[in-house]
């Protein structure tokens, strides 16, 4: 079991989801409102006067085989609208209820 | 869930919703009255009394006086003035506005009843008139006759004014020109003399002849029968067998003594249409009631009444004034229609995309006809007013729409989907989109609250407006995401031939904002010489003001014209009919636009309201012109007014005469007058300061005609009565004179009934017994005794003058001077007759007041620069709340006096003057020019907020800016430019109002564009600087603490 944490703008969101689906990757959580900017790149996300976008975050918990194909997906989606923002980050479970 | 996410996540719903609004609006549109202006509250009463055969000085002492001390007791009243003339006594009481005109008509009813029995005997009762615009004829009809002349009253009043008073709102309908029928008994003085009779004898047998009595009621057998007494006269000619008296044993009869006519009244008003004798049916309206609906109905009736009428009886249109409100009404439909094709090719130009400027333009339909279900629920009209807020609302409702689809779509553009953009992309502009149109606001609620004769204006407009903004700001949150995520694509496809057409246009549009950063650039580094260039050009338009006229409202061209001639007083009939018609003739020869022209002469009967209200007499001739359509001639009104004045200077028997614009029956939109009202009790005096007056005020460049009120002094015969013979006599002097009283003007002995008419029986001398001194001088009068005295002996009969109307205003005798002009300002008018009347001399007890437009003038520029602090400080409260800061919003305030530089320059280049039309034009800029300024500070400070250079951050989002404020200031410039140059009837109106946004609105975006963008670099370099000393001198003092 990997957890994968997606942070993106909100516009990402009913694709993201979309994704899960098609991967059935069924438990997730969302986080609707979150503020934040990128190491790198990328716009802030601070919901300001300045920088009005938010950003949002799923954290799902996948099979360790569905990992690469969901990281592919959302490189795509990335890739394809750079100027958004989207990142994820995944991590080892150890152990769950 | 916000109401943007919900739109866009209900699309079916959000869609219905706005065709629901749409068809509820189209709905109550199909139901609203068409009228010229909105409804204008009464605040003005009338008291009407007739004391008819009185000079206008008995009058004045007798009802006029007595009733205007006890009317001045009424609450809330503003003015008292009064006319009193021959037979007429005329008071008007104005209110403050905003009172409730019924209760005040009880009071003055009330007040009335009081002083009622103070009255003579033989004044009628005063009559009660609530007046109002409503009062202004609505239609005058005329009617030729040949035949039927004779008999017109009675197949006039039959025939048309019975079936016309029963349409639902005609108010009242007055028959001029057609002699009602009398019955004269003409009594030979001397055969009366011989067989001791009198006037009142003779009367008071008529009256007790012609009387049907009831005898009560008696039983035959088993039936019960009535009893009566029919003894009224089935024909005048009965009347000749009547016994007045007994001489010497023998009955005499009243043909022994009297001629009986079944005649019309001795002096009647004489009625010529379109130089056929005739007579004019005016129909005038209830208050409140509809005029274009009634005359719509008085046209229809008009072929059906005409069939019942003999042949040679013909029924014309002397003036409709729903014509013109419907040609007014149809042009500024034409004006709308344009400022929605105007608006719609800017934001195509601009946008460059077909289905963005659909979302965008479908806001404005939506926007204004939701704006007519509040008219049909308040019970308001279409009218110019409410009709010239949708063409200023038009390019204004489109800017909230433009900001959140510019918005959406620059999420677009870096990746969102539609749907997520339209959400997320209304999210962040939705709040500065709801505080800019609330600077809009702030601007046109107060509006509404303006009292008075402009706040009837500027309610509705006000209303209109803000509730228009309302719906645009609803519509662009919900609609236009809605429509965002639903018809923008992701990466939209451009045709080859879309390109090359559109193509030379992004790329001067990107030339554009290139050239602007530069300018911009340049201006931010020569700071000190931008500001002073824009100050001295501020200063230096200020000096246009002194060029620019002023005057109260724009003239209407309405193609009506009203023209009173005056003979030398006392003219008879026959002669004053003669001029009219030579003037009559030539007119029409020299003016082809004439349609219709009609004249009155004579004198009114006390009973013909409307003619009662307006001057009348046997030397006065009324003229009622109808020209063509203004855009069929190419004479103005005024033009013509203009010759006609020549015209009528080339009559030597003309004593005085008056041309009136429109026809003098327009409230507002009729000529300027200055007025000079001269109050003093003296006749003489007032007349010679009048005179003197009137002189100077000629010599005045652009006063094309100087009124004075009071009329010629009419000669009369007055009998002094020496109060001794007459106690000698036992006599008194009422009895003395009400004998004078019954012999000249007649005393009403009884009423011939015939068909259920009334007509009155009047007995009094025969013509030819009163045509000179000595015939009454002559008169007997008779003492309780039964002895006759002639008048001679009780006195003496002189020969004097006197004013036919003496006009009182807050009780004391008045004269007022007009001045009506033409091609000059007011202002420059009034300043120089002002110098001219320092050097009068003016006699003590005498006073001199400016009045007429010029004070109607003064009190609403006073009112709306009062408005327009208010709007100012409303605006930049507004401002400070969305931008948490006093610093920006001054900085903005900045293109209000370039807003105002470029009102004067744009009145000044297109000859427009200075009136309450084009200032509400400039209050309105206040709102529309600090929008640009909003835009460009906030995108500048938030180019600072992301850590921009202050110069760095005012060129780049100056760059940004750029478009969105050129397009929302070219929508509403452009939706402004019908109104502009309109040429159709009524533009006169709204000419001023649209010249004075689109100059206000250029100039000040042009400086805007600069000066702000320099403004915030001075301010926030100040800024900065004095945040760094602080920061030095804190490391100062941190440094020698340690």
């Amino acid at each position: 079991m990997k957890s994968v944490f997606i942070t993106f703008d909100q516009a990402h969101y009913a694709q993201i989801l979309e994704t899960l689906d098609k991967l059935s990757c069924r438990g997730y959580s969302y986080f609707e409102q979150m503020r934040g900017r990128g190491s790198k790149t990328g716009e802030p996300h601070y919901g300001s006067h300045a920088w009005p976008s938010m950003c949002s975050a799923i954290i799902t918990m996948v099979d360790d085989a569905k990992v690469e194909p969901l990281l592919k997906r959302l490189r795509q989606m990335d890739e394809a609208a750079p100027q958004l923002g989207l990142r994820a980050f995944v991590w080892t479970i150890e152990q769950s209820v | 869930m916000s109401l943007y996410e919900g739109s866009v996540k209900k699309p079916i719903m959000t869609s219905l919703c706005f065709v629901a609004v749409v068809i509820l609006g189209i709905f109550s549109y199909t139901k609203l009255p068409i009228d010229l202006y909105p409804d204008i509250e009464t605040n003005m009463i009338m008291v009407m009394t007739a004391y008819p055969g009185a000079s206008a000085a008995d009058v004045e002492n007798n009802v006029t006086r007595p009733l205007e001390n006890a009317l001045n007791a009424v609450s809330d009243l503003k003015h008292i003035t009064s006319e009193s003339k021959e037979n007429m006594s005329l008071i008007t009481l104005e209110f403050e506005y905003g009172e409730d005109i019924d209760v005040l008509t009880n009071d003055v009813r009330d007040k009335l009843d009081m002083v009622k029995s103070e009255l003579p005997d033989d004044s009628e009762n005063p009559i009660i008139f609530k007046f109002s615009s409503d009062m202004i004829p609505i239609v005058i009809l005329s009617v030729q006759a040949n035949e039927s002349m004779p008999a017109l009253y009675k197949i006039l009043d039959d025939n048309v004014a019975s079936p016309l008073a029963r349409i639902s709102g005609v108010g009242s309908v007055s028959i001029s020109g057609a002699p009602e029928r009398e019955i004269q008994v003409y009594v030979d003085p001397v055969k009366l003399e011989a067989y001791n009779l009198s006037i009142e004898t003779i009367a008071s047998v008529i009256g007790a002849e012609n009387r049907n009595v009831p005898g009560g009621t008696f039983d035959v057998g088993s039936d019960t029968y009535s009893l009566r007494v029919q003894g009224e006269f089935n024909d005048a000619s009965q009347m000749n067998d009547i016994v007045v008296g007994n001489y010497g044993g023998k009955s005499i009869y009243l043909r022994d003594v009297a001629v009986v006519h079944d005649s019309v009244e001795e002096r009647a008003q004489e009625t010529y249409n379109n130089g056929v004798q005739g007579a004019m049916i005016v129909i005038q309206k209830q208050s409140g009631a509809n005029s274009v609906e009634i005359s719509n109905e008085v046209m229809k009736a008009l072929p059906r009444l005409q069939k019942n009428l003999p042949s040679d009886v013909k029924l014309g249109v002397i003036i409709d004034t729903s014509d013109n409100i419907r040609n007014t009404i149809d042009t500024l439909f034409e004006t709308v229609l344009l400022a929605l094709l105007f608006v719609s090719i800017v934001v195509f130009f601009f946008l460059g995309r077909w289905r963005a400027t659909i979302i965008i333009v479908i806001t404005i339909p939506i926007s204004l006809v939701a704006s007519f279900i509040y008219l049909a629920a308040t019970g308001n009209s279409l009218n110019i007013i409410s009709l010239s807020s949708l063409s200023i609302a038009i390019g204004m409702v489109v800017d909230d729409a433009i900001v959140v689809l510019e918005n959406v779509t620059n999420h677009i553009e870096r990746g969102s989907y539609p749907r997520q953009a339209a959400v997320h992309g209304t999210n962040e502009v939705g709040l500065s989109v709801v505080a800019s149109t609330l600077t809009l606001i702030a601007v046109f609620f107060p509006l509404t609250l303006v009292s008075g004769m402009s706040g009837v204006l500027f309610k509705q407009l006000g209303w209109m407006v803000t509730i228009i903004m309302v719906i645009s700001i609803v519509c662009a949150l919900s609609l236009t995401p809605m429509l965002c995520s639903r018809l923008l694509k992701l990466q939209p496809k451009q045709s080859r031939v879309f390109k090359l057409l559109y193509g030379p246009i992004e790329k001067g549009l990107d030339a554009f904002d290139n050239g602007y950063a530069r300018l911009l650039h340049w201006a931010v580094g020569h700071r000190t010489i931008v500001i002073v260039g824009c100050m001295s050009f501020f200063v230096l338009s200020l000096v246009l003001v002194r060029f620019v006229g002023n005057e109260f409202m724009p003239t209407q061209d309405n193609a009506r014209i009203g023209v009173t001639v005056e003979m030398p007083i006392g003219t008879r009939t026959e002669i004053s009919k003669d001029v009219a018609m030579r003037l009559y003739k030539q007119w029409m020869e020299q003016y082809p636009e004439i349609v219709m022209c009609n004249f009155t002469v004579g004198q009114a009967s006390t009973d013909n309201v409307y003619a009662s209200m307006s001057d009348n007499g046997s030397h006065i001739i009324t003229y009622n012109i109808s020209l063509t359509d203004p855009d069929k001639r190419k004479r103005t009104l005024s033009e013509i007014c203009d010759l006609m004045r020549k015209d009528l200077a080339g009559y030597p028997e003309i004593k005085k005469s008056q041309v009136n614009l429109g026809g003098g029956m327009s409230v507002m939109g009729g000529e300027t007058t200055i007025d000079y009202e001269i109050y003093g009790y003296s006749f003489a005096e007032t007349d010679s300061v009048a005179a003197q007056l009137s002189a100077l005020l000629r010599e005045i460049k652009g006063v094309s005609e100087v009124r004075i009120s009071r009329g010629d002094y009419q000669p009369e015969y007055q009998v002094d009565f020496d109060r001794e013979k007459l106690a000698l006599n036992g006599l008194n002097l009422t009895t003395a004179a009400t004998y004078l009283r019954n012999r000249i003007n007649g005393a009403t002995a009884s009423q011939f009934r015939e068909e259920g008419e009334e007509y009155d029986i009047k007995v009094m001398y025969a013509p030819e017994y009163r045509t000179s001194i000595e015939d009454i001088e002559n008169i007997m009068v008779y003492n309780a005794q039964g002895k006759g005295v002639r008048i001679k002996e009780l006195g003496t009969v002189v020969e004097r003058f006197s004013p036919p109307t003496i006009e009182r205003k807050d009780r004391e005798r008045i004269n007022t001077v007009s001045a009506i002009l033409s091609g000059a300002a007011m202002s420059d008018v009034v300043a120089e007759a002002q110098k001219k009347i320092d050097q009068m001399s003016i006699p003590s007890g005498i006073s001199i007041q400016l009045s007429g437009s010029y004070e109607d003038q003064q009190d609403s520029f006073g009112d709306l620069f009062t408005l327009m602090y208010l709007i100012v400080i409303l605006v930049f409260i507004v401002m400070a709340a969305q931008f948490e800061s006093l610093t920006y919003p001054f900085i903005i305030m900045f293109s209000l006096p370039f807003a105002f530089s470029g009102v004067f320059l744009a009145l000044w280049l297109s000859g427009n003057t200075l009136n309450v039309m084009s200032l509400i034009g400039a209050i309105m800029l206040i709102g529309i020019v600090v929008k640009n300024g909003i835009v460009l500070i906030d995108y500048i400070s938030l180019n600072r907020e992301r850590g921009m250079g202050i110069r760095e951050a005012v060129v780049k989002g100056g760059h940004s800016r750029l478009r969105p404020v050129i397009m929302t200031t070219l929508t509403t410039i452009l939706g402004m430019v019908p109104m502009a140059i309109g040429t159709g009837q009524g533009s006169e109106m709204w000419r001023p109002m649209g010249t004075a946004v689109i100059g206000g609105l250029t100039v000040s975006t042009i400086l805007t564009l600069i000066l702000i963008p320099v403004l915030y670099c001075v301010f926030a370099s100040v800024g900065v600087k004095r945040r760094r000393r602080k920061h030095h001198e804190r490391l100062a003092a941190s440094n020698s603490n340690s």
